[in-house]
């Protein structure tokens, strides 16, 4: 039997069919929850297809602790369709618990039953989720209500509280909706307490998790990465977004259709996403905070436009949340192997921003910056967030709205400069004020030829070196603006000021970035590593991480240092211009390096050795689901 | 002869372990399940009452780890109860409507605690203590409770008494004589009993009977026919077993008490086998079925059934004539036929 501290960390999965409720049990779950004061991550695995195909599956883990990667194997497993909860039997811990539908509609054989198939270490109850949501609603549709009655009633959980969550989640629907959900639910919430021997130890009760008061006064939201991005924009003045839906970076562009014609912005759904992409640019061109959203596939067609917003120097900001890929790939699954296409895709000599937030907390951070750099640089700012981030639902705190230097960022030109207006004039910095057409004056040519300072066609081998330097000369002033590497393992402050110790959190900073001005108005820089740090103490393992698998390599590193492993973790938002000098210094520091990541051929490992000029180990994955925390424990194990 | 056939086993106790074991070891290439209702591996029952008491832990039952389990490849399927058997397509209904199949089954289910029927009524208010399942909770009722009522008298009550009165709890037994089913106690023998208890401390009644039990705030009181009231934390009862077939009814096997089946094992139904305390064995010394107890005839009972369910033919031993010490009274048996004599042995 396993036992389980007052501390609680649990991941529970729901297993059903598209179209069964699962993920709004998910939802609920979390929901709840959240509410009740836990840390939460939570993401679901659904097929492509919309209803009554393929399998789906929520995966939620709950913490008293703060929590960075969701967690791979799940301690529950609640089968709402024993098909599909069979495949998933291999997610669930050994000794873990199996909830399954003890009175199916039909009789099935063996080999069609997630309980003939769970391990005989598994704890299994069995609950009549059908027979039980027919009795509550007259229909089959409950048993996902009912299967949350049986875990409330299973582990504890506040069972008023929890008709609460429900009730909320549905609160717009028919009376007659609210009232089926919740009687389906304490349908299965008394039944299992009437019927089921516990076997198991979890158990939430006269669990409380550890909040100050100030945390608990503090505005929380369960969101997910899409949803924070579409908020970002919004609070950093986006006033237009064109697109074209695409999995999974759809639903930023549906919270955009609503909101930004409110905030005096316009949305735009264009027939592809190379039209997108042009009218980003030509609005970008015109002045205002412009961005588009897509995935690999709708990326790939945008490449050539690109290369235009670096040239023309027009701000332009895509979100590229990266999937299986390459090509239609597989859109449902998360991975991190759009690295090479978005920072070096394209033609040409072609600098460009790109940003990878590491969690849910850091999309809103990432957009601001995108948003802002984009425009003060007057360039192309990519985002890359991946299937995991944009859907996985964290509960975070509220984020500051960025400060109005952040939010308006142009250059405009001196009046006097506008007599001989040099619209690409070569500077220290590589940015040239930019006058916004109809400024009296500031008219010049904007082209994606090769140019002079005006703008004029010139394609000297002079020119072109010059303003090639020029463009590139902005990623060094970028990167004194960018977010400090996160670090863990290490002392803090020794020579990062963004360290992240296993006790901490995001410290106090709400955007998640290690942008300590976002309020000010001013990006907090990174502070680079001088000769004169002092010696340090080698560590044997240091995993250096990009995106969404940063949260399971700092966990790891962590938890391996509970298992008396020595390492240390770095992970950088900003992977173009990327701090190369803080990533030699760090591992300069590291006996071995690891990079785990979400593609095949380890894209990010290639680019780090280019840098470190060291072999790597490489920890890769192209499974689908998320980087976990105990794969990348498991490797350091091994090296 | 190799073979790929999936024999299923129904229980986890000794009989359907030793069967299992047995099979494996002359047929390596066949698929092995173990099916049941308890979700716990294969465990001591006799330890139970250590256990309770707290003198050994969880793990101190185990007879068998799941490793050995994994590397025979024996499949267990815990926490799963058959319904009913379907012997015309060779298949076992599990409780939750699935179908398992089998080439041939072992029934090896064990016996469960009896209810006397005039206890019926009074069900929810009695406490059964006859496999693990039962003791979940119960350790921590002891360890807080201070009085205890035991209504019964067969082999395992007054170990249960003794663990009782070690821990310092009152205790009061009514010894029915009834108990050590299906024999009967004289009065002679219910003397012997009371007298040899004596220095437990414990409250015999005997020469009496259960009226009523009343629960109220979760304390139970007891009054028997002649008028003694007593109050309780738990009220147990010890009053023997009953084999463990009721899934099987039905079904076309022939069953009385138990499963009946000759000394191969075989039950009346091709391709299935019963064995151990759910079973009634043909005794052809006395022309009629009788069961057997007990760890080791139940482990014989399974590797006999495993060795015929392969093509060989072995016979058990009718149960013969036995002593049974109950608190030093000799109680002769040879079973069944006494019971279907009528007599007191």
């Amino acid at each position: 039997m396993k036992t389980i501290d007052k501390d609680i960390n649990i991941v529970i999965e729901i297993c059903g069919s598209a179209g069964e409720g699962t993920i709004s049990a998910g939802e609920i779950l979390s929901r709840f929850m959240s509410a009740q004061g836990f840390e939460i991550m939570s993401f679901d695995a659904y097929p492509a297809e919309i209803r009554g195909f393929g399998k789906c599956v929520a995966h939620t883990r709950v913490s008293s602790n703060p929590i960075y990667s969701p967690g791979k194997l799940a301690d529950v497993l609640i089968a709402l369709n024993d098909n599909h909860a069979i495949s998933q039997l291999s997610a669930l811990k050994k000794g873990g618990i199996l909830i399954y539908d003890s009175q199916p509609p039909k009789p099935h054989e063996e080999d069609e039953s997630v309980v003939a198939r769970a391990d005989a270490e598994t704890i299994s109850y069995g609950v009549p989720l059908t027979m039980l949501a027919q009795k509550a609603a007259g229909n089959a549709r409950g048993r996902n209500m009912v299967a949350l009655g049986a875990v409330t009633a299973l582990f504890h959980l506040d069972r008023d509280a929890f008709t609460k969550s429900i009730k909320d989640r549905y609160g717009k629907k028919k009376q007659i909706v609210i009232d089926s959900n919740v009687n389906s639910f304490l349908e299965g919430f008394d039944w299992t307490k009437e019927n089921i021997e516990k076997e198991d130890t979890i158990s939430f009760h006269g669990v409380t998790p550890p909040q100050t008061k100030a945390e608990q006064k503090r505005e929380k939201l369960i969101i997910n990465g899409n949803q924070l991005v579409a908020k970002a924009a919004l609070d950093a003045d986006l006033k237009f977004y064109a697109g074209y839906p695409i999995t999974p970076a759809t639903k930023i562009m549906e919270i955009l259709s609503k909101e930004l014609p409110k905030h005096g912005g316009t949305l735009l759904q264009t027939e592809d996403e190379i039209s997108a992409i042009g009218a980003v640019i030509g609005a970008g061109y015109g002045g205002i905070r412009a961005m588009t959203g897509t995935s690999g596939p709708g990326f790939a067609l945008m490449t050539e436009f690109t290369g235009l917003s670096v040239m023309a120097e027009v701000p332009a900001v895509i979100i590229d949340s990266q999937r299986g890929g390459p090509s239609t790939g597989i859109p449902t699954k998360t991975e991190q192997s759009d690295f090479n296409a978005a920072v070096f895709g394209g033609t040409g000599d072609c600098p460009r921003v790109v940003l990878a937030p590491t969690d849910t907390q850091s999309c809103y951070g990432a957009t601001v910056l995108a948003l802002y750099l984009a425009e003060k640089y007057q360039t192309l700012v990519v985002i890359l967030l991946d299937f995991f981030l944009s859907n996985s639902i964290r509960n975070i705190d509220a984020p500051q709205k960025p400060a109005p230097d952040m939010r308006h960022a142009n250059i405009a030109p001196d009046p006097a400069d506008l007599a001989d207006y040099q619209r690409y004039k070569i500077t220290d910095s590589g940015i040239s004020p930019r006058a916004i057409p109809g400024t009296p004056g500031g008219m010049f040519f904007a082209t994606g030829l090769e140019h002079d300072a005006y703008g004029r066609p010139n394609y000297t081998d002079k020119g072109h070196l010059a303003m090639t330097a020029k463009r590139f000369r902005k990623h060094a002033s970028v990167l004194a603006e960018a977010p400090a590497p996160m670090i863990s393992g290490m002392a803090a402050g020794d020579w990062c000021s963004n360290t992240m110790m296993p006790e901490q959190d995001t410290g106090g900073d709400p955007s998640g970035t290690g942008i300590q001005g976002l309020e000010e108005g001013a990006a907090g820089s990174s502070p680079g590593i001088s000769d004169n740090d002092g010696p340090q103490e080698m560590v044997d393992i240091g995993v250096i991480s990009w995106g969404s698998s940063a949260g399971a390599a700092h966990e790891a590193v962590m938890t391996a240092a509970g298992e008396g492993i020595s390492a240390a973790g770095f992970s950088s938002m900003m992977l173009s211009p990327f701090p190369k000098k803080d990533l030699a210094a760090f591992a300069g520091r590291c006996k071995k390096i690891l990079i785990p990541e979400l593609n095949y051929r380890g894209q990010f490992a290639d680019f780090v050795t280019t840098i470190i000029k060291r072999p790597v180990e490489r920890l890769n994955f192209i499974t689908g689901r998320p980087m976990a925390a105990e794969d990348i424990v498991e490797k350091m194990k091994e090296m | 002869m190799p073979t790929h056939d999936h024999y299923v086993i129904i229980g986890n106790g000794p009989a359907g372990n030793a069967a299992a074991f047995t099979l494996r070891e002359n047929d390596p290439d066949a698929a092995i399940t173990i099916i049941s209702h308890e979700n716990i591996c294969f465990y001591s029952k006799p330890k139970l009452v250590k256990y309770l008491a707290g003198k050994v832990d969880e793990d101190a039952l185990a007879v068998r780890t799941m490793d050995e389990y994994r590397r025979r490849h024996i499949r267990l399927r815990l926490g799963q109860t058959v319904a009913h058997i379907d012997p015309d397509s060779q298949s076992l209904h599990l409780s939750h409507m699935e179908k398992v199949h089998y080439t041939d089954l072992i029934i090896a289910s064990g016996a469960r605690a009896r209810l006397l029927p005039s206890m019926k009524p009074y069900a929810d208010c009695l406490t059964f203590v006859t496999e693990f399942n039962d003791t979940r909770g119960l350790r921590k009722k002891i360890a807080d409770g201070s009085r205890f009522f035991i209504f019964g008298g067969d082999l395992v009550a007054f170990k249960f008494l003794k663990m009782l009165t070690d821990m310092g709890k009152q205790v009061t037994l009514l010894l029915y004589p009834r108990a050590f089913w299906p024999h009967r106690l004289t009065k002679d023998m219910q003397d012997a009993i009371v007298k040899n208890l004596a220095p437990t401390g414990a409250d015999i009644l005997a020469d009496d009977d259960l009226d009523t039990i009343v629960q109220d705030q979760g304390k139970y009181c007891v009054t028997t026919k002649q008028g003694v009231r007593t109050q309780a934390d738990l009220v147990f009862s010890f009053n023997g077993l009953i084999p463990e077939v009721d899934f099987a009814r039905g079904c076309g096997l022939e069953i009385d008490h138990g499963i009946l089946v000759d000394e191969t094992m075989r039950t009346s139904l091709e391709h299935i086998f019963a064995c151990g305390s759910c079973a009634q064995i043909y005794n052809p010394d006395i022309n009629t079925y009788t069961t057997s107890i007990g760890w080791p005839n139940a482990q014989v009972q399974g590797k006999v059934a495993g060795l015929n369910l392969l093509g060989e033919h072995h016979k058990v031993r009718p149960a013969g004539r036995k002593y049974f010490d109950l608190e030093g009274v000799k109680i002769k048996t040879s079973w069944w036929e006494d019971l279907e004599k009528g007599k007191d042995t």
